[in-house]
Order: structure tokens, then sequence, then C-alpha cells
């Protein structure tokens, strides 16, 4: 038997990846193209959308759109407080989770659960939760004396980014957990030990030793939720739907909203072209941070 | 990191799966849609509508043999189905013949070229059987590509056991709305006025019923005039602004109501007032309804020398334009609009009829007597604009509606914004159409 030398070419392996790369051609490379010659036009359901070349107009067109400014704020609002919130409360579950105890299989589980719901499920029942009316939310908050009256929570700005946030933090914080529970799995327990003869506390422990040996696998974590959380469409769709007054509208609703209720292609694939560089721009600077800075060294 | 790869690897097999699995569900679909054969007609129906028009199918179908009617269920949400129709129709498929549609829809799908025009398959003598706004409403550019099946007009509900008992008549203008109300009601038991206040479609049909009552204009579709930056629309939103906060007679959560909630608490004798469509009343009169006859309805009120209105929404039937057999859609059309049809639909449901005559129909007035009402309210009728860009036109103005509602801003100041923005969409539309 041949050994299977890396890095070489043979004839057998481009047939082995053709099926794969002829997969990815269709699903991904060809529909992205059509959305960066989209995003350069002008498709328009006056004329048939026929395209117009238009250039970098649609472009200029997002540049002066007040409402493009703000989904990308509340984009950026929502991301970074739900994604800081899901990582803090994801190691701390993960730490207990590590801890030997028992029923920590149930306990995995459990905690797994939220992941396991479809978002357009659970972002219904959350609407209701916050239901000003009818909602769990304001009964619990009057019953233990911390609200003197109902509040509308998704009739406001702030309370309904607010409530987008924990409803997230909610469903995510076990998919965090998962990543730095097997970062922790990893860690040498030989590690921890001869920090702790070297007398460091729990705090200093967890500080100096598991935190930055958890950096790698807490960065995957944060990429993938920062890129998701960015993309966030199902969950506002189904829990405001960009309201009140636009304050929890996001980019991808946003160019949605273009493509389905406007039937503006040019411009929904302008919106989503600029979406897709930000996040990529997004991914490489959390990639270049996950390096580790000892290569340096 | 070896962790990683195996989730992408995964995730990968679950993309893959899910693929196949659509690519299954899409054949099974196409292949149900062949058995029919060339004397199919299609139509996609929401799923609580799609029992009453089983008998008129199977009529069709007698009248027709070889034909099939294929009634196919929907989403329940308008929204959903608007998307379901709008990808079909991009993509020129033929699977929907008849386009089943809110009264908003008609512009867009015929300025796109998904309908077929129908003046041909029903001249004037036939469309002057049709209510006047309802006819209105399925016209684009001169011609007609919608016709109506049921209508709707939006309705000011009031407990008349209430008013009658504290010596009150029925309000007639928006001060005495408002007046009425506050020595009504009781909150947070018993609220003045309810209605709906989200950021949606219902928030405009809402507005747009305060608008007309001082005055004022949105976009005039013919000359393309935008009346939202004058003082009229400013008055009409401060009204909807002071009954949440400045006079409240409206719960805080209105600002995120839509029909079921404000109904809900009407229902449950928690509202003086409420703003809905013609659906309330027949809930409200059932066996187990605490508000059974203790309550009236009228046309939204006005300002003084404003008249009152009433938004026009209901649905009716296009004709696709890849359908294969548009003869076949027509002649449905025209089966499930005549008066005998009109009582199977209509007469069950509570639904408004299309037909002027229906209102006069002794049987279905036996069946429904509130339909003398909403026949005579119906002269209020007021249209949103038949503008190609209407949703984005409506996503504008709710926008800035919501944010003066629910956000603090003012409300002139908002609408300045809203009228900026209307005209700039309506300058692009018509660069477009120049070309």
């Amino acid at each position: 038997m041949r050994a299977v030398r890396a890095g070489v070419w043979t004839r057998e392996r481009a047939l082995l990846l053709l099926p794969a790369a002829l997969l990815l051609a269709v699903v991904v490379v060809v529909p992205v193209l059509r959305v960066l010659m989209l995003s350069v036009n002008r498709v328009e359901l006056e004329d048939g959308f026929r395209l117009h070349l238009a250039g970098i107009e649609p472009y200029l067109r997002l540049w002066l759109d007040g409402r493009w400014w703000t989904a990308l704020r509340n984009t950026a609002v929502f991301t970074v407080s739900s994604v800081a919130l899901e990582m803090t409360l994801g190691v701390a579950f993960a730490l207990v989770l590590h801890r030997a105890f028992r029923g920590r299989g149930l306990a995995r589980a459990l905690v797994m659960l939220p992941w396991a719901l479809p978002t357009a499920v659970m972002a219904l029942a959350w609407a209701w939760i916050f239901n000003d009316s009818f909602g769990v939310a304001n009964d619990l908050l009057r019953r233990l004396g911390l609200l003197p009256h109902p509040i509308a929570w998704l009739g406001q700005p702030v309370t309904a980014m607010l409530a987008m946030v924990v409803a997230d933090v909610w469903k995510t914080t076990p998919f965090v957990a998962l990543i730095a529970l097997a970062g922790l799995q990893a860690i040498p327990e030989q590690v921890l030990e001869a920090a702790r003869l070297d007398g460091l506390s729990a705090w200093q422990r967890f500080r100096r030793v598991t935190l930055p040996l958890l950096r790698p696998a807490l960065l995957v974590a944060v990429a993938f939720r920062a890129v998701q959380a960015y993309g966030a469409f199902d969950l506002v769709y189904v829990m405001t739907g960009g309201g009140p007054g636009g304050s929890t509208e996001t980019v991808s609703l946003y160019a949605f909203q273009n493509y389905f209720r406007y039937l503006d292609f040019g411009y929904g694939s302008a919106v989503a072209t600029t979406g897709v560089l930000i996040v990529t721009a997004l991914v490489l600077a959390l990639v270049r941070l996950a390096r580790p800075r000892a290569e340096a060294a | 990191m070896h962790r990683l790869r195996l989730r992408r690897g995964s995730g990968l097999r679950i993309a893959t799966l899910a693929l196949l699995a659509g690519i299954a569900a899409g054949c099974g679909g196409a292949q149900e849609g062949g058995a029919g054969g060339a004397g199919r007609v299609a139509v996609m129906l929401p799923p609580g509508e799609r029992p009453f028009w089983m008998p008129l199918a199977r009529d069709f179908e007698r009248a027709h043999p070889g034909v099939t009617v294929d009634l196919i269920e929907g989403p329940q949400s308008t929204d959903l189905r608007e998307n379901l129709y709008t990808a079909s129709l991009l993509a020129r498929d033929p699977s929907f013949d008849l386009v089943y549609m809110d009264v908003t829809w008609t512009s867009k799908f015929a300025a796109a070229g998904w309908l077929r025009p129908l003046e041909g398959a029903f001249p004037p003598q036939e469309r002057d059987r049709w209510l006047p706004a309802a006819r209105e409403a399925g016209m684009f550019r001169g011609r007609l590509y919608r016709v109506p099946v049921r209508t709707d007009v939006g309705l000011l509900y009031y407990r008349r056991d209430w008013l009658e008992g504290a010596g009150y008549a029925p309000p007639s203008t928006f001060d005495e709305l408002v007046r009425v109300a506050r020595a009504l009601e009781d909150p947070p038991r018993r609220w003045g006025f309810v209605w709906q206040g989200k950021q949606y479609e219902g928030l405009v049909c809402d507005y747009l019923e305060v608008l007309t009552g001082f005055g004022g204009t949105w976009v005039d579709p013919a000359t393309l005039e935008v009346g939202l930056d004058r003082p009229q629309a400013a008055a009409a939103l401060e009204f909807l602004v002071r009954c949440r906060s400045v006079d409240p007679i409206s719960p805080p959560g209105v600002a995120t109501y839509q029909e079921e909630e404000s109904r809900r608490l009407f229902q449950d004798g928690r509202a003086v007032f409420l703003r809905n469509w013609p659906y309330v009343w027949r809930l409200a009169q059932r066996e187990d309804s605490p508000i059974r006859g203790k309550i009236g309805a009228m046309s939204m009120v006005h300002a003084p020398g404003g008249r009152s209105a009433g938004t026009l929404g209901g649905w009716g039937l296009g004709v696709s334009a890849y359908s294969r057999r548009p003869d076949l859609a027509v002649a449905f059309i025209r089966h499930v609009t005549t008066l005998e049809s009109q009582r199977v639909l209509c007469g069950e449901t509570g639904y408004a009829p299309a037909l002027i005559e229906a209102y006069r129909d002794s049987a279905l007035l036996a069946a429904n007597p509130f339909l003398d009402r909403i026949g005579r309210l119906h002269a209020n009728a007021v249209a949103r604009p038949g503008i190609a860009r209407y949703a984005l036109a409506s996503d504008i103005l709710q926008r800035h509606l919501s944010a003066a509602l629910a956000g603090g801003e003012p409300a002139a100041r908002a609408l300045r914004e809203a009228a900026r923005e209307t005209r700039l969409m309506l300058g692009r539309a018509g660069a477009a159409e120049a070309r």
C-alpha cells in the first residue's frame, strides 16, 4: 500500500473532492456572487425587475439611509450585550458543570435544553413572558415588589432591546457553556495542581491559569456567537418585528424587508453585502486576537 | 480545536440532510400538483377560511366535470402567506392559479406584472355590483387586477350599557371620546379606549382613520402628494399619544397590541371603547361572552367639521400571470362572487360580503343581523393608497408613528421625517418608471 503524502494533488483526490466542491459552488459561491452583482444594480418592481447598472449608488444610498444606521446600531448593541452576558454566564456554568457532583449528567443535559429549542418557538414564548397584561415577567416582578405597576416590555425601545437580549442569552448560553466545558476538560489537572502547590488562591488560579488556557476555546465561542448574534433574524422577527419605532430592527431583518416586502433586490443585496463585509472584518479581528501571544516569544 | 472541527462536520451533515429533505418535499409538492392535469385550479387560503370554501369548490367541480379545485392551506399569518405567494410568483411558478390577496397587495403584485388584468372578464356593469370602495381597491393604473370576495372596514365598538347607564350618548368627536372614556374608566381594571399600537400594519389602519377624522391625508395615489407634514397629520398623531400618555385612557401596553390583544380586553369587559374590525361583533355575541348584547358599533369619531372614517380591508382574488388555466381561474372567481356563494361564505362566518345586493339579502341578514349596520358604515370606508411601493410607504409611517407613541419623539417631528422619507421613496419610484 502506497503511503499517502500530504499536499500531493492526485487525480483521485480531485475526483473525491469534486462532489463537495460542486455542492459548495451551488449553495454558496453562486448565491454570494449573485448577491454581489445585484448589489451594484438597481432592480425595481416598476419595470419588471430588469437590471440597471448603478455602480456604488446603492452604497451611497445606504450611507444616507437613517434606518440602516439605526439597524446597524441596534445590531451592534444587541451583539455586544448578548455575547458579553453569554460568555460570562457560559463560563460560570462550565466551571460548575466541570466539577464532579451527583447528577452531573442530568444537570449537563438540562443546561443544554434551551439550545435545542427552535428559536422561533422560544421567541414566541418570550414574547408572551414579556406581555404587559398576561406576561409572567410582570407578575413575578410585582409579586417580588420590584415593580409598582406592569411594564409594557416590548412597547418601549430600551426594555424591548433588553427583553430580546434576555431571550437570546437564555437560548445561547448553553452553547458557550458547552465549548468552555470542552476547553476546561483539555486543561491538564497537573497544571492546576502545580498552581495550588505554589500557593495560588482559587481566584488567582482561575485568573492566571484556567482563563489563559481557556482562551482559544473562548475565542472560538465568541466568534461563533458574534456572527450568529450579528445575523439575528428569527428572534427579532417573532418577538418585536423590529419595533417599537424601529428600535430593535437588525441589519438582517432590514435586508429581509427590502427583499421580500419592498421587492427591492438591488438595495436588499447592498444591505446584505455590507452586513457580510462587517461580520467578516469582525471575525478576522477576532481570529488575529486568538493567535497566542506566546508565539512571538 | 479538534472539537470545533467535529462540530463543523456535523453541521454540514445536518445542512445536507435539510437540503435533501427540502428537495424531497419540493418533489412531493410538484407531483401532487401534476396529478390534477390541465383541469386544475389552485389557490392558497388562510387555514381558518378553507373549510368555508370547500362547498364552493365542490359546487364548481360539479359544474365543470374533470376539473379539480385545490384549496391549499397556507399559514395563519398574513405576512407569511404574502411571502409564500411572493416567492412563488418571483420564480414564475404556476402552482397557484389564483392569488387570494389582502387589499394592500394589489398594487405591488400588479406593478410586478404577476397578475392578469381582468377588466375584460368583468365588464363595468358587473363591477357595479361590488361595493364601491372594494371595487376601487382592486384597480391599479386604471385596470382591474383583483375581484373583491369579502370586505372589512374599521369600526369603533363601545359599551352601550355603560354609556346609557351614565347618561352619555355615543361620542362623535375626539374630545367627547376622551371625556366619556375618562368618566367611565377605572384603570387598570377597566380602560377607556383600546386599539392597535404595535409597529405593524394595524397601527397604520388606526392612524388613517384618525387622520381622516382630522381632515388630513397620507399619500394621494393619483398626484403622489404627501400630507404627513401638515398640521392635521400631527394633530391626529397627538391624539393617539394623548390617549396613551397625556389623558391616559389607553393602557401603556397599547403600543404592543394587535387586534387580538385589544379585543380580549374589551371582551373581558375591561374596556369602554375598542377600535377593531367587524369580526369582533360575532365573537362578542357568543353565548359565553360577558359583553353579549351590551355593545354598539359605529365609525371612528372625528374632529369638529371632519368626517368619520373606517379603514378599508378585505380579501379578493386575482389571477396569476403564470397560471396555465386562466380561463378556469376566471370562471372560479365568477363562481365565488355570485350571491349564492356569498351566502355560503358569509352566512356562517360573519364575513362582510363584497356584493352590494348581499346586504339586502334576507337569508344573509337572518344569519347575521349586524350586516345591515356594516353595510351602512361601509359608506365611511377610506382606502390605503394604492401605490406600487405601498409596503415601504406603510413601513416608513409605522416606524415614525411607533417612535412617537413608544419612544416619546414629538409627533410633528416624527411625521416631518416620515414625509421626507416617503417623498424620497416616491421620487425613486418615479425615476424607475421613467426608465
